[in-house]
């Protein structure tokens, strides 16, 4: 497709998108300062007396006094974070695996199927995130380590985890769903395929974004919980990266600021690489081609 | 495959009418009452079981208070408490065993009874018998009772310990006041045979027989005519169920009776025994030695019989409750004789079947569901009809359940405005001021997200822009950074004298701001910090969503001369909506109740009216510990999304019809 | 008993009979004890606690009784804890400050009572106040393992003789500030209740009264808070919104001459940076008595439902013991509770450790009721409208001790 006549110049967009860029990630950039600075300490600014403007420049600006790797050595040197981080990888893809296959399925019969209960069954996943997450710790805590005994165990948290994420995935696939159309089914079901068929060979490939944003959002509803992960699990040896990460700082001992921001930043990594894995699949979307096709 | 949408998409056909009326109510009539005589049956000897306990632990507080006054006694008279002690327990044969423990001097002062000690007593309580732990804990747990009942000066701790034993019986202790305080423990072991209870359950089944029976001679005569005969049903199953109610409460009462009759035999056994063991002391008035947990007279008996009158007025409470759960419980089994009498478990069965492979698609996300997300549910509506704090977790339901009054106690707070030195200030604490502070938080928040996500999903979405993947991995970077530091990093960029927000307005000449001052700045802070947070995930949402337009529709609109806005308006939106309105719903909820922020961000400042509900409800289960009231808070959150959410969906799909 | 050769029958006769032993009851014959113990160190503090459980390993090996440990982050450690322990899933022994004492208790099967095995040499192990404040109801439910105090930190370049009063610390402090250019004498998290408490106990005043009943506005916290005031917009020694980092930060550029903080803080001040540590001075507006901060006292509690409570003790002991202790204290510079310890010579020539030791002498143990959870958001509102002006000291305290009140009521019903 070449650039028509009604297509407005690109430097306004470029324009606009870097300044969003900017803001983005100014705060980030702070993250990075305290990371590669070598101290422990949050960012503030740092003013000589009777300050210029010039002098305000610079301190705004996010930049180390010295620039250092010396946290990030340490974070992987006096704490086992690699391995923290490989159990939060394994915990994370398990979660990404079944959230995202269970909501393919159950987003495909509310979208596709007619049934009694259809209604109040997805009203009954949006129901589900409404009660506050924070005081469920103890119930939780009663099924998956007292009940099931899977307290030691990533299993208790990959089922809670995609049970968390299911909702929003149902939702995201079923509306995604409805909006393939319906004779490329309908001539498949002539030509005598099965559900099962249809669903995997027709379906699925053509829902990819949809796919890719819920396997992004289960991805993260794993990568970034902490609390359960802590209460559950009594080995150190099975700890995730944010329960690891949580131990530089917090309580009446030293705070390692700048530990902790080397830390979120390779904990960042993997959702990046994921991203940039992903997002092939947020631009080639249906064509007309592909319906006809 | 008939469910299929492409195969039949009209309304699924209504299941066939069972032929037979007659046959079916008969069958919800036995499931009705069945199960209605099974579960008042079941509670009902729960509640004698009780009943029998209650007399036992009665009768054994009166042994341990005889015993408790028998100590008194010889340390007054100055002797030696072992063989007084021992010789009422060898008097009697329901106290098992007997203990007194002299917790400052740390020892064994008298034990008696099977397994006592053959060492001289007093004896020094040795560290290597986990029994002279416990029961030294015992005793000091019941003096630090003692002591916060006359702090709080009203009876608050139960001052007498009741546990079962190993075997038969129970353990019962009482503390023992030595110069004033308490200094010593009384702990004694008693088994008093317990009265065998008749059977409920041929009862329960005469009532069953009947019912069916006596609908089977009325009812077929009748059995053309439907409507007559499901009243019939309705009426013979509720006349069975309430008798089978009454009967058991009778049982009750008349169990009680038995039961504090036993006690008062075993108030005049303990006299008997105790003027014996000690007979140059005063005759006791036993009747003294009937008291409660509290060590606060029952007065249930006078002069060695139980008073009528009292027992009548303590019935009266038991009976009232459990005609409240016996009528519960018959309402139950009554909707569910009439689920199955009317045929609707015939029809869930063949809908089962007919739909299943709709069903097997969603079962497995369902069950999920069912276990990790509804049980926490259920056990926290539960928990909001109690009055549970860190003081009675271990109380069960019943004693602790207080209906409605903590959801009306949340609502009926309309203290909006305080006055204080004569000025008329908000009152930041109010429940209303923080549901409007939480609604108007949530709505700025996801109209924030959802456009600049929605804008910049559209802009990244333009044909052969240049950077577009680097554009967006940079955009979703406040996402993939974990947000505990970046809330932080944020909170320290609108410091007021260090912030760097600061810095720029005094580069620009301003002067700086108390960011936390104000609610309205100090809600400008965590608006900021929770935008910021929230964009990216709308943003890959509505990408996400942006390819499900085929660009055909665009060519189309293109060639009927629509401007860009209009393509937007009417090709990009529609499309759009069946993905963005979910994400949209849940984004309410989740900013609803979006704790981080808030908490790591303004803390709650100015004095607290930046709270959102859900900061508020996590205040009051962890630093106030009650629980039940915070659960209540939570259910209230909860029913507040729910009306929300159902009012949301309406409104889409009406706009669907247009 | 005298020594005899085995013969043939009887080694033999021994022998089957541990066979048989072993092969009924192996369970019996290799009966390991396995105690489980949770703590929240890092760092140094971690190395040595490991260093502590091994030597404890090592003394225990023939009662075949082995500690294993789990590091829990410090933030959700409490709900960890309160969510497993009664339940039977938690550790046999875990180490946490003595704030959430009350509430475990009256929880009921969190903690257990140790009276019972404390003897008087192990009593007298301790700094007193340390023990009062792992006691509740006059039940002791802990061994202290150390203690944490807010102290006088001060800057040695810019503070040459550290003040002993307080009209040296403000005439020092005013020398020293220049807070256009965002320097200050003074500065401390005096928002934060928990610093602000060194105030109140110096003019004698607290938030609970003898029977556990709240006293948020006695006339002596008031005289704190105008204290604080007087500092603040007199003598304007103090930084604006004095947040726990931003004080590090000012400290670490030599923009503050003098903190008030605990040991946490050393381990976040630069190199470059010569500091020294002497008590909290004395008020001359509380008739001379010393700034009393809170000390907060790590415990060894044993958890209610283990099943090896004597063992417990014996680790408990073990680690707050002198072996124990010295080696917390030498390895893992913690304050600890064990009197004896600051006299090794090890420690001895530590100035830090035993500036902390002298602070602790003029300080209060913070309350350990469950009620003090519900104090510290009233106490942090009053506190900032105080700070801003927006009501007197009086009323804040009026309106704070009001909250409290109605919370316990609510919460003792």
């Amino acid at each position: 497709m070449s650039r028509g006549k009604d297509e407005f110049p690109h430097w306004p967009l470029h324009l606009f998108l870097m300044l969003m860029v900017g803001v983005t990630i100014y705060p980030i950039l702070w993250v990075f300062t305290v990371a590669f600075s070598g101290q422990q300490n949050l960012a503030f600014v740092d003013l000589p007396p009777d300050p210029g403007v010039l002098d305000r420049l610079r301190a705004i600006l996010p930049w180390p006094e010295t620039v250092t790797v010396s946290n990030f050595v340490s974070v992987f040197s006096d704490q086992p974070f690699a391995r923290w981080m490989l159990n939060s990888i394994v915990v994370a893809a398990a979660t990404t695996v079944v959230g995202v296959f269970l909501a393919c399925t159950a987003g495909y019969a509310f979208s596709r199927f007619r049934f009694p209960g259809q209604r109040a069954g997805l009203m009954s996943f949006l129901v589900s995130q409404m009660f506050p997450g924070v005081l469920t710790l103890v119930p939780l805590y009663i099924i998956i380590v007292q009940w099931l005994g899977l307290g030691s165990s990533y299993i208790g948290l990959i089922l809670v985890y995609s049970t968390t994420a299911i909702p929003f995935c149902v939702w995201m696939l079923k509306g995604y769903f409805d909006t393939i159309p319906k004779e490329l089914e309908e001539s498949a079901l002539m030509d005598g395929a099965s559900t099962l068929t249809i669903f995997t060979r027709i379906i699925l490939p053509l829902a990819k974004p949809a796919v890719a944003v819920t396997a992004l959002f289960s991805f993260m509803t794993a990568w970034n919980e902490f609390i359960l992960a802590l209460t559950f699990l009594d080995n150190e040896r099975m700890y995730t990266a944010p329960v690891g990460l949580r131990f530089f700082v917090g309580g009446f001992a030293e705070q390692q600021w700048g530990y902790f921001a080397a830390g979120s930043i390779v904990a960042a990594v993997p959702v990046v690489v994921l991203f940039m894995f992903l997002q092939k699949y947020l631009i080639s979307g249906l064509t007309a081609g592909a319906v006809k096709g | 495959m008939s469910q299929h949408i492409l195969a039949s998409d009209g309304p699924p056909a209504p299941a066939p009418t069972a032929p037979s009326g007659f046959r079916q109510l008969l069958l919800g009539l036995l499931v009705g009452v069945g199960v209605g005589v099974v579960l008042i049956g079941w509670l009902g000897s729960a509640g004698r079981g009780a009943t029998v306990r209650g007399a036992e632990r009665q009768s054994g507080i009166v042994h341990l208070s005889a015993l408790v006054d028998l100590v008194h006694e010889a340390q007054a008279a100055g002797e030696e408490v072992g063989p007084r002690v021992a010789a009422y327990v060898a008097a009697s044969d329901e106290v098992k065993s007997a203990r007194v423990v002299d917790l400052k001097a740390r020892q064994l002062v008298a034990d008696a009874g099977a397994d006592a000690t053959t060492e001289p007593l007093p004896m020094r309580l040795q560290r290597q018998d986990p029994n002279h732990k416990a029961w030294y804990d015992l005793g000091q747990g019941l003096r630090a009772a003692v002591e916060a009942n006359t702090e709080e000066g009203r009876l608050w701790k139960e001052e007498i310990d009741v546990e079962p034993a190993a075997g038969d019986g129970m353990v019962l202790a009482a503390p023992l006041t030595m110069d004033g305080e308490v200094g010593g423990v009384v702990i004694v072991e008693v088994a008093v045979p317990a009265p065998a209870l008749s059977s409920p359950w041929p009862m329960a089944l005469a009532f069953l027989g009947g019912a069916l029976v006596l609908f089977a001679l009325v009812g077929w005569p009748l059995r053309g005519r439907r409507r007559v005969l499901q009243w019939l049903a309705l009426a013979v199953a509720v006349a069975a169920l309430a008798g089978f109610t009454v009967t058991m409460l009778g049982l009750l009462g008349a169990d009680r009776a038995t039961a504090e009759e036993a006690v008062a035999a075993q108030v005049a056994h303990a006299q008997q025994i105790f003027s014996r063991g000690a007979p140059e002391l005063p005759p006791a008035d036993a009747a003294r030695w009937d008291v409660d947990r509290f060590r606060q007279p029952r007065g249930m008996i006078q002069a060695g019989h139980v008073d009528a009158k009292h027992l009548a007025e303590a019935l009266a409470p038991v009976k009232a409750r459990f005609t409240k759960v016996f009528g519960a419980l018959g309402l139950l089994a009554l909707l569910l004789g009439a689920f199955f009498g009317l045929g609707g478990a015939q029809r869930l069965g063949h809908t089962l079947v007919r739909y299943r492979e709709a069903y097997l698609f969603v079962l497995p996300a369902m069950l999920g569901m069912l276990f990790l997300v509804f049980f926490p549910f259920l056990y926290g509506i539960t928990l909001s009809f109690t009055s549970q704090t860190i003081y009675n977790l271990d109380e069960p339901i019943y004693d602790i359940w207080v209906g409605i009054d903590n959801y009306v106690d949340i609502l009926s707070d309309f203290d909006l405005v305080t006055r204080s030195e004569g000025e008329s200030t908000w009152n930041y604490q109010n429940f209303y001021w923080t549901l409007g502070f939480t609604i108007i938080w949530t709505v700025t928040n996801v109209t924030i997200g959802v456009s600049v996500g929605l804008f910049l999903a559209l802009i990244l979405n333009t044909k052969g822009l240049a950077f577009r993947p680097l554009y967006r991995v940079l955009l979703i970077l406040p996402w993939a950074v974990p947000n505990y530091i970046t809330a932080l990093i944020w909170k320290g960029m609108f410091h007021q004298q260090f912030g760097v927000i600061n810095q720029v307005i005094q580069i620009f000449g301003g002067s700086p701001v108390a960011w936390f001052d104000s609610p309205l700045t100090s809600f400008a802070t965590v608006l900021a910090t929770n935008g910021w947070l929230s964009f990216p995930f709308m943003m890959v949402v509505s990408l996400g969503a942006l390819q499900s337009i085929p660009s055909d529709l665009y060519e189309a609109a293109r060639v009927d001369g629509a401007s860009r806005w209009q393509q937007f308006r009417l090709v990009t939106l529609p499309s759009l909506k069946p993905a963005l309105v979910p994400a949209v719903i849940l984004s309410v909820v989740w900013t609803f109740n979006m704790f981080n922020i808030i908490y790591l961000v303004s803390e709650g400042q100015p004095g607290g009216a930046t709270e959102i509900l859900i900061t508020d409800a996590y205040k009051i289960a962890f630093e106030q510990y009650r629980y039940g009231y915070a659960a209540a808070y939570a259910t209230v959150i909860f029913v507040i999304l729910l009306i929300y959410g159902t009012w949301q969906n309406r409104v889409t799909r009406a706009s669907e019809g247009v | 008993m005298p020594l005899k050769t085995p013969s043939l029958k009887t080694l033999k006769t021994a022998l089957l009979t541990a066979l048989c032993a072993g092969l009924l009851a192996p369970s019996a014959l290799f009966a390991q004890t396995e105690l489980v113990i949770w703590h929240a160190y890092r760092g140094a503090e971690k190395d040595a606690f490991e260093k502590v459980v091994a030597e404890f390993n090592t003394v225990m090996k023939a009662k075949k009784v082995t500690a294993k440990t789990l590091a829990v982050p410090y933030d959700a450690y409490a709900d960890k804890i309160s969510a497993a322990v009664p339940r039977g899933k938690g550790p046999d022994v875990f180490i946490y400050a003595q704030d959430r004492l009350g509430g475990w208790v009256e929880a009921g099967k969190t903690v257990e009572p140790i009276d019972f095995f404390l003897d008087d040499a192990t009593e007298k192990r301790f700094i007193p106040s340390t023990m009062d404040a792992l006691t509740y109801q006059g039940t002791l439910y802990g061994l202290p393992v150390n203690f944490k105090v807010v102290t006088m930190i001060y800057n040695k370049k810019l503070v040459q003789k550290p003040p002993t009063t307080s009209g040296e610390l403000v005439a020092t402090a005013k020398k020293l500030t220049d807070a256009a250019a965002g320097r200050f004498g003074l500065a401390y998290a005096y928002t934060d209740f928990y610093y602000h408490a060194a105030l109140m106990n110096a003019f004698g005043g607290g938030v609970f009264d003898a029977s556990r009943q709240p006293v948020m506005n006695q006339s002596a916290n008031v005289k704190s808070f105008e204290l604080l005031l007087k500092w603040l917009d007199q003598d304007k020694i103090l930084p604006a919104e004095p947040s726990v980092a931003l004080i590090t930060n000012l400290f670490n550029e030599g923009r503050a001459g003098i903190v008030f903080s605990g040991p946490w803080f050393l381990g976040e001040i630069k190199d470059s940076i010569d500091y020294g540590l002497a008590p909290m001075p004395k008020l001359d507006e509380a008739g001379g008595a010393p700034l009393k901060p809170w000390v907060t006292v790590e415990g060894a509690f044993i958890a209610e439902p283990s099943q090896h409570k004597d063992e417990a003790w014996e680790f408990i002991s073990f680690l707050t013991g002198d072996r124990g202790a010295r080696i917390m204290a030498v390895e893992g510079r913690q304050t600890v509770a064990n009197k004896k310890i600051y006299d090794d010579p090890a420690v001895q020539k530590d100035p830090i450790l035993q500036a902390f030791r002298k602070q602790v002498e003029s300080a209060v143990p913070m309350p350990n009721y469950a009620e003090m959870t519900m104090m510290w958001s009233p106490a942090t509102t009053a506190m900032n409208t105080v700070v801003k002006g927006t009501a007197s000291p009086k009323a804040a305290l009026d309106r704070a001790e009001e909250e409290v009140a109605e919370r316990i009521k609510n919460l003792r019903k």
